[in-house]
This record gives C-alpha cells, structure tokens and sequence, in this order.
C-alpha cells in the first residue's frame, strides 16, 4: 500500500522534472548546430590561423569525456568572467550544463557536416559557378539539398548521444530525472533501485527513439528517389 | 589566478593513475570484442531464442545512456551474483561486489553491442568472392574463418575499434561516481585538498585529449601498414 503510492509520488516528481532534461537536450541541439556550421565552414574554408584551432576543437570536443566538460563548465566559466567584465557570480549548472553538451555536441556534428559537404561532387560545384549562381545562392539551392541525405543518418545518431551526454547533467546538481531519483534512493534508504533506474532508463530510451524515429521520418522524406 | 605550479603537481599525480585507467580501458576492449563477436555470430547465424534476446538486448542499450545502466548495475549485478552463488551453493558473499568489477562488466556489456555490430559489418564487408574461392579450394570452415575472412574483416574495422577504444576510455570516467579511482576521480581528489578545481579539470582534459589523439595516430598508422593498397 505504502509502496505503491511512493511509487506513484515518484513517478509524478519524474513527470515534474523531465521537462529539466528535454529543455537542456533542446537547448544544447540548437547551440550544437549553430556553433557546428560555423566549425564546418571554417574547417573547410582553409583559414590560416583560425581552422587549426577549429580541428583542435572538434578533436577536444571529442575525445574529453563529458562528465569533465561538465565539470569544466561549472567551475571554469565563474573564474573566466571576471576576466571578460562579467562579474564573479556564479554560474547556474543549468547554464554551464548547456554550454558543455552544446560544445561537445558541436564537435560531434561537425564531423558529419563535413564530410557531407565533400560527398558533394565537384561538377555541381563548377556548373552551379558556370550558370552564374553567387556562393549564397549555389549553397543553399544546389549543396546543401544534396548534405542534407547525407548527413542525416550521423545526426541522428549525434543527437542521440546527446541525450545519453544530458544523463551526467544530475553529477553538477541539476535536479532532472536522474537527480530526482538519487534523492528519493538516499530519502528512502535505498528500497526499489533496481525498479527505480529502469524506470530511469525506459524514460531515456523514449526520449531516444522518438528522437530516433522523428530523424528517420526526415530521412525518408529527403531521400534521394 | 591560474595556479601553474599547482597544474603541474596535479597533472604528475594524476598521471599516476593512468596505467590502472588504460588497463581497464584495455580489459574492457578486450571483454567486449569477444562478447561482440559471439553476439555477432548468433546473428549471424539466426539461433532460434538468442537472436531475439541480443536484439533485445542492442534495443534496450541503444536507448539507456551508460550512467543509468551503471547505476542500475551497480544495485542489479550483487543481487544477480547474489543469486547466482546461492544456486550453485557456493559460500561467498557476492554484495561486497567491487565497483571495479560493476564498472568493467557493465561497460564491456554496453561496448559489446557497438563491437557486434562493428564486427558485423567489417564481416559483411569482405568479398563473397573470397570465401567461393576458399570454399572451391577446399577450405574447411575453420580455415576461411581464420586465414581468409578475419583478416580481411579485422583491417575494415580498425577506424571502428579506434572508435570504441576512445569509448571506453571516455566510459572509465563515470567510475568516479560509483567511487573507482580513475583519472578523473584522482583530479577530484586532489583538487578538494587545494581547491583548484579548474586546474585539476584541465589537467585531466588534457591527458585525456592526449590520449585521443594518440589512439587515431596509432590507429590510421596501423591501418595503413595492414591495408593493401
């Protein structure tokens, strides 16, 4: 009787803090993408200086695990503020959590996008040039439709190491689905982890196939008839 | 503001640690390439029972990010021995289980279903040709297997096994939180006596950014001796 209706407690706090988890998923997919075209041109244009620093980027975002970008975020970020006139306040996990995923989630992406790009052959490159397409206009007309199938099946599976990424965000304090969890386990004196953490787990594997299955739709739509 | 002399000290004790991260790491690689192979062949192969349960099994770990299925092992795994060594009658007392060995049994289980379809593929990936010709030759079984296709599958999946090389060193980092003393955790350690947290982070990033880039030299150097041109 008493178990049932904890359980039933802890499945509506659950309910209440999934929400943490899918905004930070969103939040650091959209950073991700943004920050990973500016990686993928740069890395591609060949700038002097600044590529090589993009490739060491990509190769830090991707070889750190993401427990210590965390930790990084989190305690690093409040020290380099000052330095920059933003004040000495803390940082909230929330935020640092954001950045850390997004920033290790662009380095992953970036390596998609690039090699997508060069998937695309030359000849569309040198007849879009010799019809009199801008570079603006060849990208986003003739490239980019043709990355698009390309990439897709490595986003997908990006995006779905991002959210495997999102369950360390409880180890810097952020009471998600994770952080809900350890604190009814220390609350209750450990009764039900096992049934506890597979809930966990059947929630992330949710998250991961819808995502999973959402991709493989986009997939399908785009594919090359 | 930045400690240097701090960094250093803390980079030098934490690469003490090193060696036992890298020899689990290695254990790990090792335990799951072979798991993978066996899930591989029972794919492969279609046995009745097993192959729904390894794509059970794949299904239920493509969804559950690695720190959950560790956190679950940590509290299934004594129970499951626990029960395991009363049936066999044996006196030993599996809920002392070490957090090393959750650690390495629980990430050689994730890797392996990365490592089967690694292996999968590198197999797929060989000429049909070759193993017409072995057979038209007179090759028995065991002799395509291993003078022909494992060879030829093992170079395919060196970038791959790179991959899943860097995986587990990544996955040694979530030790930490079920207390094994790893690379990251000896950074905690030692920053907690002098509070400098950002110093002892770095540090460790950088060994571990080192190690990546050491595994790709490495692996596309290894890769390019074996391949035939």
């Amino acid at each position: 009787m008493t178990m049932e209706t904890g359980m039933q407690e802890l499945l509506m706090e659950f309910l209440k803090t999934l929400p943490i988890n899918i905004i930070i998923i969103i939040l650091s997919a959209a950073l991700g993408l943004l920050f990973a075209v500016l990686l993928t041109f740069v890395r591609l244009k060949r700038i002097p200086v600044i590529s090589q620093l993009a490739d060491l980027y990509v190769s830090f975002a991707r070889s750190v695990p993401g427990l210590i970008l965390l930790f990084i975020a989190y305690f690093g970020i409040p020290k380099v503020l000052p330095l920059i006139g933003l004040g000495t306040y803390d940082i909230s996990p929330m935020h640092a959590a954001i950045i850390s995923m997004g920033f290790y989630h662009s380095g992953y992406i970036s390596e998609v996008f690039r090699p997508a790009y060069l998937a695309v052959e030359k000849s569309q490159h040198e007849a879009a040039d010799s019809l009199g397409y801008t570079p603006m206009q060849k990208f986003f007309r003739i490239i980019l439709p043709q990355m698009v199938p390309v990439a897709l099946p490595g986003y997908g599976n990006a995006l779905v190491y991002l959210i495997h990424d999102t369950s360390l965000i409880f180890a810097i304090g952020i009471v998600d689905i994770m952080g809900t969890a350890e604190l009814s386990i220390s609350r209750s004196y450990g009764t039900n982890q096992i049934l506890i953490y597979f809930i966990i787990a059947l929630m992330f594997s949710a998250m991961c196939f819808t995502t999973d299955g959402l991709v493989r739709k986009l997939e399908k739509r785009v594919a090359i008839r | 503001m930045f400690d240097l002399e701090a960094s250093y000290e803390m980079f030098l004790g934490i690469l003490g640690v090193l060696p036992e991260t890298l020899l689990i790491a290695i254990t790990i690689l090792v335990l799951s390439t072979l798991l993978g192979v066996v899930l591989a062949l029972i794919q492969q192969y279609k046995i009745p029972v097993l192959d729904q349960l390894t794509k059970l099994f794949k299904l239920f770990l493509r969804g559950t990010p690695m720190v959950v299925f560790l956190y679950l092992m940590y509290y299934a795994l004594p129970a499951i021995g626990q029960f395991i060594v009363t049936l066999l009658g044996i006196d030993y007392n599996m809920n002392n289980m070490s957090p090393l060995v959750i650690l390495i049994v629980t990430v050689s289980l994730t890797l392996s279903a990365f490592q089967s379809e690694i292996i999968r593929g590198s197999f797929l990936a060989v000429d049909p040709g070759q193993i017409e010709a072995a057979q038209s030759l007179g090759y028995s079984f065991s002799q395509t297997f291993t003078r022909i296709v494992a060879p030829q599958a093992f170079v395919h999946a060196i970038p791959d096994f790179a991959n899943s090389f860097t995986v587990a060193i990544k996955a040694t980092s979530l030790g930490f939180l079920i207390t094994v003393i790893d690379i990251f955790a000896q950074a905690k350690i030692m920053a907690a006596q002098n509070f400098r947290f950002v110093e002892a982070f770095l540090m460790v990033a950088l060994i571990y950014w080192g190690i990546g880039i050491l595994i790709t030299k490495f692996a596309d150097r290894y890769e390019n001796d074996v391949r035939i041109k």
